[in-house]
C-alpha cells in the first residue's frame, strides 16, 4: 500500500463528486449550490487526469485543459446570473425562487 | 530544375484576402484608400497571373495535409494545369479592369470601404476555386464565393428589392450546393479520396462512373452557373452595382461552375452529359428570346449571360470541356465589356436603366458607344471577333456530334442573340434621346472609359484573332487545338447558321425597332408574345411549389409533430409516469423547486447507470 494506484484516485474523485452532489441537493443558498456544482466538475477532471497519468497518454490531460477553459467561461456566466437574480428578487434561497416571472 | 511556382500562387491567392481584411478592419470610412488598395491588389494579381501563364512550364502542384480522419486525408493544395492557368489569367485580368472601373463608378457611394473589401474577398474566393486541388477545398471556396456574391448583391441593402434579390441568389445556390456536398460525400464513399488527380485515376480504372456522382456534382454547377432550372436568381442579381454584375454575374463567378465541371469532366456519366447538352442548349434559346422582352438594360444583358452560360453547358455536355473553357474566357471579355459599357451608360444618363428612355447616345458618349458596339458584335459572333471562335466551334461540335436537337436550339440562340443585340444598339445608341436624362448624357471619366476600351477593343474584339501571336502556344495548350481548327469556310453549317442569324437578326432588329419611338415595337405589335417572354413563369412555378406543395407538407409534418411527439410522447407519457409515481412526485415536478429537479436528475442518472451495469 505504499504506492497510490488508480483506484485511490478514482475513490477520491468519487468522494468529491458525492460531496458536491450532496451539497447541490441539500443546500439552499444558490452560491453554495454553485460551489458544490464546481466541486462535482473538479471531481470529474480529477478522474480524467488520473486516467491520463496511469494510462500513460496525454489525452485526458489535454481534455482537462479544455474543461478548465470552458469552466472559467461558465463560472463567469453563472455568477453573473446569480448576481442578476439577486438584484431582481432580493433573495438567494433556492426554495424561494420557484416561479418564472 | 524549374523554379518553384507555388510561392507565386501563394501570393496570388492570399494578397486579396489580406487586402479584404485590411479594408474591412481599418478602411471602412476611408473609401478612397480602400479603393486604391483593392485596385492595386487586383492589378498585382493580374501581373502575377500573367507571369504564371507565360513562364510556368508544366503543372504547378503543392499540397499540405490539414487533417487526417482514418484513411481520409483532408488537405489544402494547388493543382494548376493549363485550364487553371488560363482561368487564373482571365479572372484576374478582367477583375483588375473592373476594379479600376469601380473606382469611377462608385465615386459617390458612401460605403466604398465595404464594397471594395467585398470585391477583394470575392477575388480570394474565386481564385481559391481555380487553384484548388481537391473537392473539399473547392467546396469551401465555392461557398465563400456564394457569400461574397450575396454581400455584393445586397450592397444597396436599404432597398427592398436588393435585399430580396440577394436572399434569392443565396437560397437558390444553397439548393444546388446540397447536391454538390452529397456528391462529395458519395465520392468519398466510393473512392475514399477527394483529390482530383486521385479521383481521375480511380475513374479511369473503374471505366464506369455511377450516374449519381456526376448528377450530384452537376447540382452545384446548376446553382452557381445559373443553369436551368436554378437560373432564376441571376436576373434578379442585377440589383447589385453594375461592376458587381460585370465581375461576378457575367465574367467570373457564373463561369466558375463551367470551370469546375471541366475539371471533373472525367466523373460525368453519359446520361449526365446528355442532360447538360439539351438543357444548356434549350436554356440558351429561351434566355436569348427572353432578353428581347426586357426594358432594363442590365436585365437584358443578364438574359444574354444566361444564354451564353447555356451554350457553355451545352459544350460541356457535348464532351468538349476545352470549348466550354474557351467560350468562358471569350465571354468573360466581351460580357464584362458590355456590362461595364452599360454601367457607363447608366452613369452617364444619371442612373436611368430603362432602354426605352435612352437613345442617341452614340454622339454623346462616343467612346462608350464604340466599345459597346464592338463587344456586341463579338457577342453576336461576327467572324474573327473573339466570340466567333468559341461559339462557332460549339455549333460545329454539335453538328459533328450529330446532336440535332442541341444544334437546332443553338441556332435559335444564335438568332436570338443577334436580335436582342440589334435591339439594344438601336434603342440605346441610335435614334433620338427619349428622355431628359438621355438628352443631357455625358461621357464618363477616364477610370471608366479606359477599362472598357482595353477590355472591349483589345480583348472582346481581338482575343481569338490575336491570341496565337501574343501568347506562346504552351500557355494556350488547352484552347489552341480549338483555335487552330477554326477556319473560315462558307460551306460549314455553323458558318451558314451564324451568318444567316447575323444578317436576319441584326438587320431585322435594327429595322424592326425603328418602327416606333418610346415604346417597344414587339410589345406594340404583339403584346401577348411580349408578355409571354417577359412573364416570369419560372418564378410562378416556384411560388406554386412552395405555397402549394412544400408548405402543405410542412404543415402536415407539423401536425404529426403535435400529435405524436408533443401529444403522445411528451404529454401522455410524462403525465402517465407522474401519475404512476403518485401524487407526491407530481408535486415535486410542478412546484418549480430547483432542488426537486436536481433530485430527479440524480435518480434518473442512477437508474441509467444501474441499467447499463446490469446489462
Amino acid at each position: 500500500m505504499e504506492h497510490t494506484t488508480l483506484a485511490h484516485h478514482l475513490l477520491l474523485a468519487g468522494l468529491l463528486f458525492a460531496l458536491g452532489l450532496t451539497g447541490v441537493l441539500v443546500r439552499r443558498n444558490l452560491l453554495v449550490v454553485y460551489m458544490s456544482l464546481e466541486l462535482m466538475l473538479t471531481a470529474a477532471t480529477l478522474a480524467l487526469v488520473a486516467f491520463s497519468r496511469f494510462n500513460r497518454t496525454m489525452d485526458g490531460a489535454i481534455f482537462v485543459f479544455f474543461i478548465i477553459t470552458v469552466a472559467a467561461a461558465e463560472v463567469a456566466v453563472g455568477l453573473a446570473l446569480i448576481v442578476a437574480l439577486f438584484r431582481r428578487r432580493g433573495s438567494m434561497k433556492s426554495d424561494e425562487l420557484d416561479a418564472l416571472h | 530544375m524549374s523554379p518553384d511556382f507555388s510561392s507565386l500562387v501563394h501570393w496570388i491567392l492570399f494578397l486579396p484576402l489580406g487586402a479584404a481584411a485590411f479594408s474591412a478592419l481599418f478602411l471602412r470610412r476611408q473609401g478612397a484608400l480602400a479603393a486604391g488598395l483593392s485596385t492595386a491588389t487586383a492589378f498585382t494579381i493580374a501581373g502575377l497571373a500573367l507571369k504564371l501563364l507565360l513562364q510556368a512550364p508544366g503543372d504547378v502542384t503543392w499540397h499540405i495535409e490539414l487533417a487526417r480522419l482514418g484513411e481520409v486525408s483532408l488537405g489544402f493544395g494547388y493543382l494548376i494545369d493549363a485550364n487553371a492557368r488560363l482561368m487564373l489569367f482571365v479572372v484576374s485580368f478582367v477583375a483588375a479592369w473592373i476594379h479600376l472601373f469601380s473606382v469611377g463608378y462608385m465615386q459617390a457611394d458612401g460605403a466604398r470601404g465595404r464594397f471594395f473589401a467585398g470585391l477583394s474577398i470575392f477575388m480570394f474566393a474565386i481564385l481559391g476555386i481555380v487553384v484548388a486541388d481537391n473537392l473539399l477545398m473547392t467546396f469551401i471556396f465555392w461557398e465563400l464565393v456564394g457569400f461574397s456574391s450575396y454581400m455584393l448583391i445586397a450592397h444597396y441593402f436599404d432597398k427592398d428589392f436588393a435585399a430580396a434579390a440577394s436572399k434569392k441568389a443565396f437560397i437558390t445556390n444553397r439548393i444546388g450546393d446540397l447536391g454538390f456536398i452529397l456528391g462529395i460525400a458519395l465520392c468519398l464513399h466510393l473512392y475514399g479520396t477527394l483529390d482530383f488527380v486521385e479521383l481521375q485515376k480511380h475513374a479511369a480504372a473503374a471505366k464506369m462512373v455511377p450516374v449519381a456522382v456526376g448528377a450530384l456534382l452537376m447540382c452545384g454547377f446548376l446553382g452557381k452557373s445559373a443553369q436551368f432550372p436554378l437560373h432564376v436568381w441571376l436576373t434578379d442579381a442585377m440589383a447589385g452595382p453594375t461592376p458587381v454584375s460585370a465581375l461576378i454575374h457575367a465574367a467570373t463567378m457564373v463561369a466558375a461552375g463551367v470551370y469546375f465541371m471541366a475539371r471533373v469532366s472525367f466523373l460525368l456519366a453519359p446520361e449526365v452529359l446528355q442532360w447538360m447538352a439539351i438543357s444548356g442548349a434549350g436554356m440558351a434559346a429561351l434566355a436569348g428570346l427572353c432578353a428581347l422582352a426586357q426594358t432594363d438594360i442590365k436585365k437584358s444583358l443578364a438574359y444574354s449571360t444566361l444564354a451564353h452560360l447555356g451554350i457553355m453547358g451545352c459544350a460541356l455536355g457535348l464532351g468538349h470541356p476545352e470549348l466550354a473553357v474557351l467560350h468562358m474566357a471569350m465571354h468573360a471579355f466581351f460580357k464584362a465589356t458590355l456590362f461595364l459599357g452599360a454601367g457607363s451608360v447608366i452613369h452617364g444618363c444619371h442612373h436611368e436603366q430603362d432602354m426605352l428612355k435612352m437613345g442617341g447616345l452614340l454622339k454623346k458618349m462616343p467612346l462608350t458607344a464604340a466599345t459597346f458596339i464592338a463587344a456586341t458584335l463579338s457577342n453576336c459572333a461576327v467572324p474573327f471577333l473573339a466570340g466567333w471562335y468559341s461559339k462557332d466551334a460549339i455549333l460545329e461540335a454539335a453538328w459533328h456530334g450529330h446532336h440535332t436537337a442541341a444544334f437546332a436550339f443553338l441556332a435559335v440562340a444564335a438568332l436570338a442573340t443577334c436580335l436582342y443585340s440589334g435591339r439594344m444598339i438601336r434603342l440605346v445608341f441610335l435614334g433620338e434621346a427619349n428622355s431628359e436624362a438621355a438628352a443631357h448624357a455625358h461621357e464618363s471619366p477616364w477610370t471608366m472609359t479606359l477599362p472598357i476600351t482595353v477590355l472591349g477593343l483589345v480583348f472582346a474584339v481581338g482575343a481569338g484573332f490575336a491570341a496565337p501571336f501574343l501568347i506562346p502556344a504552351s500557355a494556350l495548350q488547352v484552347v489552341s487545338p480549338a483555335l487552330a481548327e477554326m477556319h473560315f469556310s462558307f460551306t460549314a453549317p455553323s458558318t451558314i447558321v451564324g451568318l444567316l442569324a447575323l444578317a436576319l437578326g441584326f438587320g431585322g432588329a435594327l429595322k424592326f425597332y425603328s418602327l416606333f419611338r418610346g415604346v417597344d415595337a414587339l410589345q406594340k405589335l404583339s403584346p401577348r408574345t411580349y408578355a409571354l417572354l417577359e412573364h416570369r413563369w419560372m418564378d410562378g412555378l416556384y411560388r406554386w411549389w412552395i405555397d402549394s406543395v412544400q408548405r402543405r407538407l410542412a404543415e402536415f409534418i407539423a401536425f404529426l409533430d403535435l400529435l405524436l411527439i408533443n401529444g403522445i410522447a411528451v404529454r401522455w407519457i410524462a403525465g402517465g409516469a407522474t401519475a404512476a409515481l403518485g401524487h407526491m412526485t407530481g408535486r415535486t415536478f410542478h412546484r418549480g423547486q430547483t432542488r426537486g429537479f436536481a433530485l430527479w436528475i440524480v435518480i434518473g442518472s442512477l437508474l441509467l447507470v444501474g441499467y447499463l451495469l446490469a446489462r
